[in-house]
């Protein structure tokens, strides 16, 4: 238990379980630490265990019938690890949630507003909306349609915009690029990476596309079966092999003399 | 054709229709907060008719003090319910929430035969039943009042969800999973949709109170209600009042029409045939939202 002030992550977690109705544990003592400021990447295939981990930060199990049965959750050196989900918003932590789920019946404006903190004055929302509109042109131009209606990167956008309204100092975010194309995704990367810049806030970010996601963040974390298997700085896992041939679609000309017998997966999960 | 007499039940017709809506604003209210139709909503209207006739006759206080304060003590009855009943219904499959709606219902009811009894009380507004001429028409005073208190209440919901406050309801409606992720407190929403129609409830129970006494039969205010509030589209306000005025003009003049063909009682089977035929035909009813899908 040192306690060192100048370095202490923002967010810290360690060696948490997670059990959902009591019999399956989707994750097996995962621990993730987000340094002040600096983006983390988690990567990691379908079913990995990596939603489940942002849930089990921003309280969102508790919907799913899931709780956090082992380890503790440590927000700015506070234990959050039992808290409601609204605590952890007040307290700076949003989650943008998988697949989008912007109010599709409720304007863009409409959605900024109703991720509005309640103390919030109407000067500061207007203020704060502008400043989303800034970074999400795209969104300004629509922002009186029906978000139903929006294609999929302004709802991408403008799920993204509405988690800023939150005031959060930690953004969590799953899966942005699902589903939408290259340019698309590149656009909001870089929207991200200034957001980051601008505001100093710290970013923890869910992707499979590990291409783009090793692009942005300074580190990252490789989950597989509900464990981290292996975690580094992006360039160091960018020159790993076996995230090369798994996740970067890399190991371009392999040389079939030397290819190895034995399953590297395993490795990893002994 | 007598046209004065065709307007005459048209418009009385529209007034009950009116009445109707005020009764399935309540409803539209809590589908617009969590998705579901409250069928306790009829149960909800008798008690709140009362507990004013409890504060008021029994317990001696003017009915302007009354009113205003059974729809408090509703308001916080609105709450409790959420809490207790429907707090850990939440992200479950509508059908559960929806028996729990019926269960609240009868225990509601039975609540009220247990401590108020069976027989029929007058609630005593003091609004006079003098005949009251509009040109040639003949309308009912009451009627009247009622129709005002739907229309204030209307204008008044409809503000109340341009709000900041009702702007959350909606986001809630929308998606809870997506409201606790921005921090929306959804069991607070879900209260507050029920207070709200607990509060309406008063507001139906004291005028239907008034035209047909308060007894258990002001919970079967629910069905015409609810045909009301799913041909308006069930999340629509000015769906709940558009749709109690046609249902009220329909109801009237079909039943004059049909009365003397199959010898009286038309009235439920016109209501009947309008629930039915609007599922039938059109789901979502007038003014509902469609599931949005993007092509």
């Amino acid at each position: 238990m040192q306690e060192k002030v100048e370095a202490q992550p923002i967010l810290s977690m360690n060696s948490v379980e997670v059990l959902y109705d009591n019999v399956m544990l989707a994750i097996k003592g995962v621990s993730v630490q987000v340094p002040q400021g600096e983006m983390i990447a988690l990567l990691g295939s379908n079913g990995a265990g990596k939603s489940t981990t942002l849930k089990a930060i921003s309280g969102l199990l508790k919907a799913e019938r899931g709780r956090v049965s082992r380890g503790e959750i440590k927000f700015e050196g506070t234990d959050i690890t039992g808290m409601l989900a609204q605590n952890r918003v007040d307290m700076g932590i949003c989650h943008v949630i998988e697949g989008r789920r912007v109010f599709e019946h409720l304007t863009p404006d409409e959605n900024l507003t109703a991720a509005a903190p309640t103390g919030m004055s109407r000067s500061d929302l207007n203020a704060e909306k502008e400043k989303i509109y800034n970074y999400f042109p795209r969104l300004a131009e629509r922002r009186n349609s029906l978000s139903g209606y929006l294609s999929g990167g302004e709802q991408q956008m403008l799920a993204i915009g509405r988690a800023l309204v939150t005031q959060p100092k930690l953004l969590m975010l799953d899966e942005p690029s699902l589903g939408l194309a290259p340019f698309l995704v590149a656009e909001i990367f870089g929207i991200l990476q200034k957001i980051n810049q601008d505001e100093g806030m710290s970013v923890l970010l869910v992707e499979q596309n590990a291409l783009a996601a090793l692009e942005i963040v300074s580190e990252g974390y490789l989950i597989e079966n509900g464990r981290v298997v292996m975690n580094g700085t992006a360039e160091a896992l960018k020159s790993n092999s076996d995230i090369q041939e798994f996740y970067l679609g890399g190991g371009e000309g392999t040389d079939f003399h030397n290819v190895k017998h034995y399953s590297r997966r395993k490795r990893w999960l002994s | 054709m007598d046209w004065i007499f065709l307007s005459e039940l048209a418009i009385n017709g529209a007034l009950t229709g009116l009445l109707y809506s005020l009764f399935a604003i309540g409803l539209v209210l809590i589908y617009k907060a969590s998705s579901v139709p409250n069928l306790a909503q009829g149960g909800l209207t008798m008690v709140g008719a009362y507990v004013v006739l409890a504060l008021s006759h029994d317990a001696g206080l003017p009915l302007w003090l009354a009113i205003p304060l059974a729809a408090v003590i509703m308001f916080g009855l609105g709450f409790g319910i959420e809490r207790v009943a429907l707090r850990r219904l939440a992200g479950r499959p509508v059908v559960m929430i929806l028996m729990m709606t019926l269960g609240l219902d009868i225990f509601l009811r039975g609540t009220t035969l247990a401590i108020w009894g069976g027989t029929s009380r007058s609630m005593e507004l003091g609004v006079s039943y003098e005949p009251f001429f509009l040109g040639d028409i003949f309308v009912s005073r009451i009627h009247l009042v009622g129709a005002g208190v739907a229309i204030s209440l209307f204008v008044a919901f409809m503000l109340f969800f341009r709000s900041r406050t009702g702007i959350k309801l909606r986001a809630i409606a929308d998606d809870y999973m997506a409201s606790w992720s921005v921090g929306i407190s959804v069991e607070r929403g879900v209260g507050l949709s029920w207070a709200l129609a607990s509060v309406v409830a008063v507001a139906a129970g004291v005028i239907w109170g008034e035209i047909q006494g308060v007894d258990q039969a002001l919970s079967l205010l629910l069905l015409k209600g609810l045909t009301v509030a799913v041909l308006g589209g069930l999340d629509s306000i000015l769906g709940a009042v558009v749709a109690g005025i046609i249902l009220g003009i329909i109801e009237n003049v079909g039943a004059d029409f049909l009365d003397p063909l199959v010898g009286g009682g038309s009235r439920e089977l016109i209501v009947a045939a309008v629930l039915i035929l609007t599922v039938m035909i059109r789901p979502h009813g007038l003014f509902g939202r469609h599931d949005i899908e993007r092509v």
